[in-house]
């Protein structure tokens, strides 16, 4: 205990050493957490589960997907035909939409991307949605009933609700833009998606998309929209496990029924993966460069600081010494003074990032494929302190050693 | 700009230099003398600056990228309402329309037209960890090659040639698989992703080819369900061109399921015109609703992406600075508690009390300025490096492998940093001597 108080003491002495070494870590460690917290989210979206496989069913070669609307039934079964065929737990259809708040004049902010779907299915097979507090999924159940009791209904994503100025019962129509020209869609606002999910996604109803596509062909003398044979673009199946996902792919695949255009079927995590593999060597850059580049700074900065404070304390050292100090005591002294100051500084950096980060800006705005903003998760609450705490150990080390070999006579020898 | 703040930098030094009455030597003596102190905040920056000089070299070669694509002389034509190539669907007839307008450059008397239609495609990789990993890959369907080239400004390197009128060729040797006794559709490629497809070959396949680096004429390729064969590599480096297959339109467009055309690019006398054409479309023709723009702008439209990451790189480089400023001045203060006995000599032999901030600011901008140094340098060798990412916005964008590219306004940016930061880490500590009593000082 005794020594404990020893090295808080030591760390108190010079305070503006401290406080200095404490602030460098906390920028550098914040900045490490801003890194870690993207990679974080994009390694969890991509590493597959053992329980509860989402699957993706989309077109095999083409990109962006298009399937025909008449797949929706005969995926949703899981192309199961034999007895002892598998199928699916769960199974929602996406049909993506773009439209645009100003025909003449899009931008960003007013442009809007959503997905047609079952709304009953928004609480059961989005990631993300299917495992809120009390509070948010009451409210998202709330939000799902309006969007089945009105067609025209729309859930927004926090960021298209603040980009669009728009409040929850206001009207707002869509008019469609690239692939979705032709389609304009009016909707009422029925809710929002919980802040931090989905932010720049809206949803709505299916049955009102799929009208207004056989509308087109009823206000274009018969001539079908472009998306109208091909409107389906992706399925999400749930399975319980790896196995009945290698099965109900195996089955999908091999359908004759999904020959043209031929589907092909692979867990969520993969597809993702694919996806981000655009983004492969940005993502290297982030996990390879920025975060080490950080960690040496942190380490350096660290090392510095604790071997200026050394050299300064050479002469109570040796007076430690004579005291009966051994030299491995000393060791851990100054090792103790800087993991002290690294994870102080560590967990100061990963409270106030979080808070500031999560509470205060809503999240970090990195639009990076599909994502957009991510949030700092709860564990950086322990990656500060350990980055701090591993920093400091590791850049104190060679400090300490030196204070270990700390010879009195020597100290006192150049005193007197 | 960046050269003027890297002027005012670099000035604010010099002049300290040159009104400072204490020898730099002196504070250079002293660097030497407590050299691991010097040399780990010195460090510190290098890693600081290396590091922004890569980003920032990231973000100049998708700039470079965006930018340096395109003829000015070029009108591009997408559906009205698309703001990217993948979202368009143009409708034929309105093209022959429009390819027939007189603005339109001709040569032999045929419109120089380039209808086009890009595809975003899957392709199917060997995952080293077991079974295959997909890649996207970007798919140029087009009618005429050599038409297409001199509307684009886009050559062959040698020893290639444009795909044939078929767009297919009997494969030279068949092999049992039913995918290589098919025939060979025929692909030029562009160099970035050529030297993409020429990475995942195997072992053997590497053994035996002609160019290690990249994939050549005659090398082969799969991609859907037929094997491709390269017949040419496009010259284009430094343009998003880099990153496309081009092949015969039936035959792309059939096999992936796109029946439309996205593109028309048309050629016209000149930069002037294809203005004027590209406001005559958007304004004054109404036979059909397109979305026209001059070609130049259209590639500069996409450096939104870059925007993001300018801003991301800055928001670092702001916090990362504060950290070096922290670092160096932690150092300085250091440095001036174990000379006080200095500064009160200096003191008493008559040096005022600016001459002494400057010569500490001259010392803290020292350390700075060899640490960033040393950072540019380890940065610059990213230089030329190849990168694969996405440029554009707005639900589209485009699949480029572009190249880092370091020029002297990074390089200027990355020393007006560190000197920024080495003299204001070493404003305060150089205040604080300042401000020493010459007698205190000595005691």
């Amino acid at each position: 205990m005794k020594y404990l108080k020893l090295i808080f003491r030591n760390v108190g002495r010079n305070r503006l050493r401290s406080l200095l070494t404490v602030l460098v870590t906390v920028v550098l460690v914040f900045v490490v957490t801003l890194v870690w917290s993207v990679l974080w989210l994009l390694d969890q979206v991509t590493t597959e589960k053992s329980q509860n496989f989402s699957a993706m069913v989309t077109e095999r070669w083409a990109i962006p997907s298009r399937l025909p609307f008449s797949y929706a039934d005969p995926l949703s079964r899981g192309a199961a035909h034999k007895p002892g065929d598998i199928q699916p737990l769960d199974s929602m259809t996406w049909q993506f939409y773009g439209g645009t708040l100003d025909a003449k004049n899009f931008t960003r902010e007013n442009i809007i991307f959503g997905i047609a779907c079952e709304p009953e299915k928004l609480a059961t097979m989005m990631d993300g949605l299917n495992d809120l507090p009390a509070e948010q999924e009451s409210q998202l159940h709330e939000d799902i009933a309006q969007l089945k009791a009105n067609r025209q209904g729309i859930i927004l994503g926090h960021n298209h609700l603040d980009a669009t100025n728009k409040r929850i019962g206001e009207r707002l129509k869509l008019t469609g833009i690239g692939n979705f020209k032709g389609l304009d869609l009016e909707f009422e606002i029925v809710g929002t998606f919980p802040a931090g999910r989905y932010d720049t996604l809206a949803a709505f109803n299916r049955d009102y998309y799929n009208n207004e596509l056989d509308a087109y062909a009823a206000r274009n003398n018969g001539r079908k929209h472009p998306l109208a044979e091909r409107s389906l673009n992706l399925m999400v199946l749930k399975v319980p496990d790896r196995a009945a996902f290698t099965r109900l792919a195996s089955q999908i695949e091999s359908s004759p029924e999904f020959s043209n255009p031929a589907v092909k079927c692979e867990t969520m995590a993969s597809g993702i993966s694919s996806m981000l593999e655009s983004f492969r060597d940005l993502i290297w850059g982030m996990r390879w460069l920025l975060a080490p580049a950080c960690l040496v700074t942190i380490l350096l900065v660290i090392a510095n600081a604790i071997s200026i404070s050394v050299r300064e304390r050479r002469l109570e050292l040796a007076v430690l010494k004579v005291l009966g100090f051994r030299p491995y005591q000393l060791l851990i002294l100054v090792l103790g003074e800087s993991l002290l100051l690294g994870s102080v500084a560590g967990l100061i950096s990963a409270g106030l990032t979080y808070g500031i980060i999560n509470w205060g800006l809503g999240g970090i705005s990195f639009p990076i494929g599909f994502f957009d903003r991510f949030m700092i998760p709860t564990a950086a609450l322990w990656w500060g302190p350990a980055i701090g705490g591993l920093a400091s150990l590791l850049g104190s080390f060679l400090p300490a050693w030196s204070a270990r070999g700390v010879k009195a006579a020597n100290v006192f020898s150049k005193v007197a | 700009m960046i050269l003027v703040l890297f002027a005012i930098a670099v000035a604010i030094p010099l002049v300290l230099w040159s009104i400072g009455k204490i020898p730099l030597s002196y504070n250079l003596r002293n660097l030497t003398l407590r050299w691991k102190t010097t040399v780990m905040t010195a460090l510190a920056f290098t890693a600081v600056i290396a590091l922004l000089t890569v980003m920032m070299a990231f973000v100049n070669g998708m700039k470079k990228m965006t930018e340096g694509t395109g003829q000015p002389g070029n009108v591009l034509i997408l559906a009205d309402g698309a703001t990217d190539e993948t979202f368009s669907n143009l409708n034929v007839g309105d093209l022959t329309e429009i390819e027939n307008l007189p603005e339109v450059a001709r040569q032999n008397g045929r419109p120089m037209a380039s209808r086009e239609t890009l595809l975003v495609v899957n392709q199917l990789t060997p995952d080293p960890a077991g079974g295959y990993k997909r890649r996207f890959l970007q798919l140029r369907g087009i009618e005429d090659p050599r038409l297409s080239a001199r509307v684009h400004g886009l050559r062959l390197l040698s020893g290639g040639t444009w795909f044939s009128e078929a767009g297919v060729q009997e494969a030279s040797a068949p092999e049992s698989k039913s995918d290589e006794a098919a025939p060979l559709i025929q692909a030029v490629l562009g160099e970035g992703v050529a030297h993409e497809l020429g990475r995942a070959r195997s072992e053997e396949e590497l053994a035996v080819a002609k160019n290690r680096d990249r994939l050549d004429v005659g090398d082969t390729f799969l991609l859907g369900e037929r094997r491709w064969v390269v017949v040419g590599v496009i010259d284009s480096a430094g343009s998003t061109f880099n990153s496309e297959i081009w092949a015969k339109r039936s035959l792309a467009a059939a096999m992936f399921g796109k029946d439309t055309y996205t593109t028309l690019v048309l050629q016209t006398e000149g930069a002037a015109t294809a203005k004027q054409f590209k406001k005559f479309l958007a304004e004054d023709y109404k036979k059909a609703a397109v979305n026209a723009q001059v070609e130049t702008e259209y590639y500069k439209s996409l450096s939104e992406t870059t925007a993001q990451f300018s801003y991301a790189i800055g928001f670092i480089a702001v916090v990362m600075s504060i950290g070096g400023i922290f670092g160096v001045m932690n150092t300085m203060f250091a440095a001036i508690s174990q000379r006080m006995g200095d500064i009160g000599v200096l003191r008493l032999l008559g040096y005022a009390r600016w001459q002494i901030l400057v010569s500490f600011l001259l010392e803290s901008m020292v350390i700075a300025l060899v640490g960033g140094l040393l950072g540019c340098i380890l940065g610059s060798l990213s230089n030329g490096w190849t990168a694969n990412s996405i440029v554009g916005g707005q639900g589209g964008g485009k699949l480029v492998v572009l190249q880092l590219a370091v020029n002297a306004d990074i390089i200027a940016t990355g020393l007006f940093l560190t000197l920024l930061m080495g003299l204001l880490g070493g404003l305060l500590p150089a205040l604080s001597a300042m401000r020493l009593k010459p007698l205190d000082a000595l005691r």
